[in-house]
C-alpha cells in the first residue's frame, strides 16, 4: 500500500523514536541508580568514620543505638559476608505508621581486644521518591520531544516538498490536447527539484513539439491536397461538356469524377477531425437543439423524396447545449444521414430528443462484428464502398470534445444510437 | 509592365469610357431586358487570379465558353496591373498567391474604391476566413475544390445584383424566373416549385446549355454543413419533379440527362 511521503516519514520517526527514548529512559534511571548508589555509600562512610572516630575518643561516652542513624554492636553476631557491603533494610515508624526504607553499612573495627561491629543508616525513602520523580519527568519531557520532533519534521517538509507538489499539480493539470506547455519554475531552491522541472520541461515541450508538428502536419497535407482535387474536378467538369462525348467516354468520366468526390470528402472529412482535434472550433453559446434537428429532418424530408424511411419524431422544446453550433450541426446531420442512408426499404428512423439525451433508431442492415468499432476511422460497415468511412468518426470526435457519452446499439438490423448529454 | 503612373493620356480616355459604360446601366434601361442582358453579358469582363496555372486555365475555358471576356493572372503584381489597366465587373480571387496574399490584393481593391464584384476562392473554409473577407469587402466566398457550375452561377448571381437593377427577372425561352419573389411562369401559367425544386431550376438556368453533374446539383441544393452533405443519388427525384412540373405548363423537354453524369438544362 502507498502512503504519502510524510505519512511515511511520520510513520518511520513514531516506530523508532520512542525505541530511542525508551532505551534513553531505561539508560538514565539505571545512571542515575547508580549514582544514588554512590551517593549514599559515600554517606554511609563518612557516618562510620564519624561514629568511630566518636567511639574511639570516648568509648563510653556515646549511645549505641539511634534508630535510623547507627547502631553500634560488640562481637560479630552479623555474618562477615554482610561486613563492608551496603544492604537495604526497613524500620518501623509508629509516628508515620509506616515502614521506611533505609541503606546500611556495617564495618568491624578493633579497639583493643573489642571487637566492634558499627552499622550505619541512611534514609533512602526521599532519595526513591526523588528518582522517581527525576525519572517520570524524564520521559514526559521525551514524550513531549517526540510529538515536537513529528510536528516539526511534518512542518518541515511540507515547505520542503512544496516545489515537487507544485510540479506535480501542474504536470497533472497539462493537457497536451488543450494546452500550452506550463511554465515550471526553474529556480525552487533546491538542486533536485530544479533538476526535475528541468527534465519535465524538456520532455513536455519535445511532447508539445512533436504532437503540434503533427497537427500542423495532417492540416497542411489536406489544405495541399484541395489544389490538385479543384483541378481534376475542374478538368473533368470541362471534359463532359466537350461534343465528342459519348457514351463510353461518359462512363469513365463518371468513375474519376465520383472516385475525385469520394477523395475530396475524404479530405474535408480528416481536415475537420483535424481542426476537432487541434481545438479550433471556438466555444459556442448556448446552441438550440430542438430547432437543429427539426430543420435538419424537414431538410431530410424534403430532400429523400420517392422512397423515404419513415420518420418518427418525438422532440422535448427548448433542448440546449453549450458547444459551437457547426460542430452539433455536423453531428446531427452525420447521425441523421447515417440513420436514413443504411436504412433499408419500407424501414422507420426513431428520432427522440430529451435535455439529457438524443437517441436515433433505425431499421438496416442486420450488423457483423462489434458496432463500437465503426466509430474508428476507416471502419464500415457492409457494402458502403461509397462513403468516407469518417462520419461516425466524427460523431465520436465531437462527443469526446463535448463529454457526450455516445453509445451504438445493434440487435437484429435494429441499429440505435444514443446520446447521453451530461452536461449541467 | 503597365502600371498606373505609366499612363498614357489615351490609355487613361480608353480607362475612363470602360469604366463608364460599365457602370452607368441605367442610362440603357430604356432598352427591353433581353437587349439589355445581350449588352452586359457581351461586356461582362472576368479577372480570374489563381496562381495554379492548371486550375487558371480551366476557370479561364469555362467562362470564354460563357461569352466573358477573360483574363488571367497568376501572381500579386500581375494582378495588380490588370486591375490598374481596366475595371472588370466580376474577379475571381484566390486568396493564397505568390508575391502576396489575395487579402492584401481585395484591401487594395475596396481602398481604391474600385467596385468590382470580388469571389473570393480558397482552400480554408473556416467560417472566420469567410467572415474576414466578407468584411473586407468580399462579395461572396468559395471553397476549394469547388464545382465550376457553381462558380458560374455565383458569377452570375453577383452580376445580377451589381448590375440588374430594376431588372429582376432571368428570362430563358418561354419561361421567366422572377428573382425577388422565386416566382416561375411559363406561357402555361405559374408553376408552383418548392424550395429545392427553385434552386434546382435557378442553378441549371445559370448554366444552360452545359452538363451539370448529379455532385454539384446535390452541394448546390443541399444548405447544411459542407462537410457531409447527402449523396447525388437524390438529386433524381428531384429533377424528375421539376421535370414533370414544367412538362405541365407546356415547357417540356428542357432538362436532359447527359449518360448519368449529370443533367443539362437546353434552350
Amino acid at each position: 500500500m502507498s502512503k504519502s511521503l510524510q505519512q511515511k516519514n511520520t510513520r518511520s520517526l513514531l516506530t523508532w523514536l520512542p525505541l530511542v527514548m525508551l532505551a534513553g529512559c531505561i539508560f538514565f534511571y539505571l545512571l542515575l541508580s547508580s549514582h544514588i548508589h554512590h551517593l549514599q555509600e559515600q554517606q554511609l562512610e563518612l557516618k562510620q568514620e564519624n561514629i568511630w572516630n566518636t567511639l574511639r575518643s570516648m568509648p563510653d561516652g556515646i549511645p549505641l543505638h539511634i534508630k535510623g542513624e547507627y547502631d553500634i554492636e560488640k562481637g560479630s553476631p552479623v555474618p562477615a559476608g554482610w561486613i563492608g557491603r551496603q544492604r537495604d533494610t526497613s524500620l518501623y515508624y509508629a509516628s508515620g505508621r509506616e515502614w521506611d526504607g533505609f541503606a546500611i553499612l556495617t564495618k568491624q573495627y578493633r579497639l583493643g581486644d573489642t571487637i566492634y561491629q558499627i552499622t550505619t543508616y541512611f534514609s533512602s525513602k526521599e532519595i526513591t521518591h526523588l528518582l522517581i520523580k527525576v525519572s517520570l519527568a524524564e520521559a514526559v519531557i521525551f514524550l513531549l520531544l517526540l510529538g515536537a520532533i513529528v510536528v516539526i519534521n511534518r512542518k518541515a517538509s511540507r515547505t520542503l516538498w512544496t516545489p515537487f507538489y507544485d510540479t506535480m499539480e501542474t504536470v497533472r493539470n497539462y493537457d497536451i490536447l488543450k494546452n500550452k506547455p506550463p511554465a515550471l519554475a526553474g529556480q525552487t531552491g533546491v538542486d533536485e527539484f530544479n533538476r526535475l522541472n528541468e527534465t519535465l520541461t524538456r520532455l513536455i515541450d519535445h511532447a508539445y513539439s512533436v504532437y503540434n508538428n503533427q497537427k500542423q502536419f495532417t492540416e497542411n497535407a489536406s489544405h495541399e491536397l484541395q489544389t490538385p482535387l479543384a483541378i481534376i474536378r475542374s478538368k473533368v467538369e470541362l471534359l463532359m461538356d466537350t461534343p465528342f462525348l459519348n457514351e463510353e467516354i461518359a462512363a469513365k468520366l463518371g468513375d474519376i469524377n465520383e472516385a475525385n468526390e469520394r477523395l475530396s470528402q475524404m479530405n474535408k472529412n480528416l481536415l475537420l477531425l483535424t481542426k476537432i482535434d487541434n481545438n479550433q472550433f471556438p466555444e459556442g453559446h448556448a446552441v438550440q437543439v430542438t430547432d437543429l434537428l427539426r430543420k435538419y429532418i424537414r431538410h431530410y424530408q424534403e430532400y429523400y423524396e420517392g422512397d423515404p424511411p419513415e420518420i418518427k419524431v418525438y422532440l422535448e422544446e427548448g433542448v440546449l447545449l453549450q458547444a459551437n453550433s457547426s460542430l452539433i450541426e455536423i453531428l446531427i446531420n452525420n447521425l441523421l444521414r447515417n440513420a436514413i442512408v443504411h436504412n433499408i426499404p419500407g424501414g422507420y428512423v426513431d428520432i427522440r430528443l430529451t435535455g439529457r439525451e438524443l437517441t436515433i433508431e433505425n431499421s438496416g442492415l442486420v450488423l457483423e462484428g462489434d458496432p463500437q468499432r465503426l466509430f474508428e476511422r476507416f471502419k464500415k460497415g457492409r457494402d458502403e464502398s461509397g462513403t468516407t468511412g469518417l462520419g461516425l468518426a466524427l460523431v465520436r470526435q465531437i462527443c469526446f470534445l463535448y463529454r457526450f457519452d455516445v453509445q451504438y446499439l445493434h440487435t437484429a438490423g435494429i441499429h440505435r444510437i444514443r446520446l447521453a448529454f451530461g452536461q449541467e | 509592365m503597365l502600371t498606373a503612373s505609366e499612363n498614357t493620356p489615351i490609355r487613361n480616355l480608353y480607362i475612363a469610357v470602360n469604366h463608364f459604360l460599365a457602370t452607368q446601366t441605367r442610362l440603357f434601361s430604356f432598352l427591353p431586358d433581353w437587349a439589355l442582358a445581350l449588352r452586359k453579358f457581351a461586356a461582362m469582363r472576368l479577372l480570374v487570379i489563381e496562381d495554379e496555372r492548371s486550375l487558371l486555365t480551366s476557370i479561364l475555358q469555362f467562362f470564354e465558353q460563357e461569352q466573358f471576356r477573360c483574363e488571367g493572372a497568376g501572381t500579386y503584381s500581375e494582378a495588380i496591373d490588370k486591375i490598374e489597366e481596366f475595371r472588370y465587373d466580376c474577379i475571381i480571387l484566390d486568396i493564397n498567391l505568390p508575391g502576396g496574399s489575395g487579402l492584401q490584393l481585395l484591401k487594395y481593391l475596396r481602398a481604391d474604391e474600385k467596385g468590382d464584384g470580388v469571389i473570393i476562392i480558397s482552400a480554408r473554409d473556416s467560417l472566420d476566413d469567410r467572415i474576414a473577407c466578407l468584411d473586407l469587402g468580399a462579395d461572396d466566398y468559395l471553397t476549394k475544390p469547388f464545382h465550376l457550375s457553381e462558380l458560374n452561377a455565383r458569377v452570375k448571381a453577383l452580376i445580377r445584383r451589381k448590375y440588374s437593377e430594376g431588372a429582376h427577372t432571368v428570362s430563358m425561352g418561354n419561361l421567366r424566373i422572377d428573382l425577388p419573389s422565386r416566382l416561375v411562369t411559363t406561357t402555361g401559367g405559374p408553376v408552383p416549385l418548392s424550395k429545392i425544386e427553385y434552386d434546382l431550376l435557378l442553378f441549371l438556368t445559370s448554366n444552360k446549355n452545359r452538363v451539370v453533374s448529379r455532385r454539384a446539383i446535390a452541394e448546390h441544393i443541399y444548405d447544411g454543413p459542407s462537410e457531409q452533405g447527402p449523396g447525388p443519388e437524390f438529386v433524381y427525384s428531384h429533377i424528375k419533379n421539376l421535370k414533370r412540373k414544367l412538362k405541365e405548363k407546356g415547357c417540356p423537354e428542357m432538362i436532359h440527362s447527359v449518360y448519368g453524369l449529370g443533367y443539362k438544362l437546353v434552350l
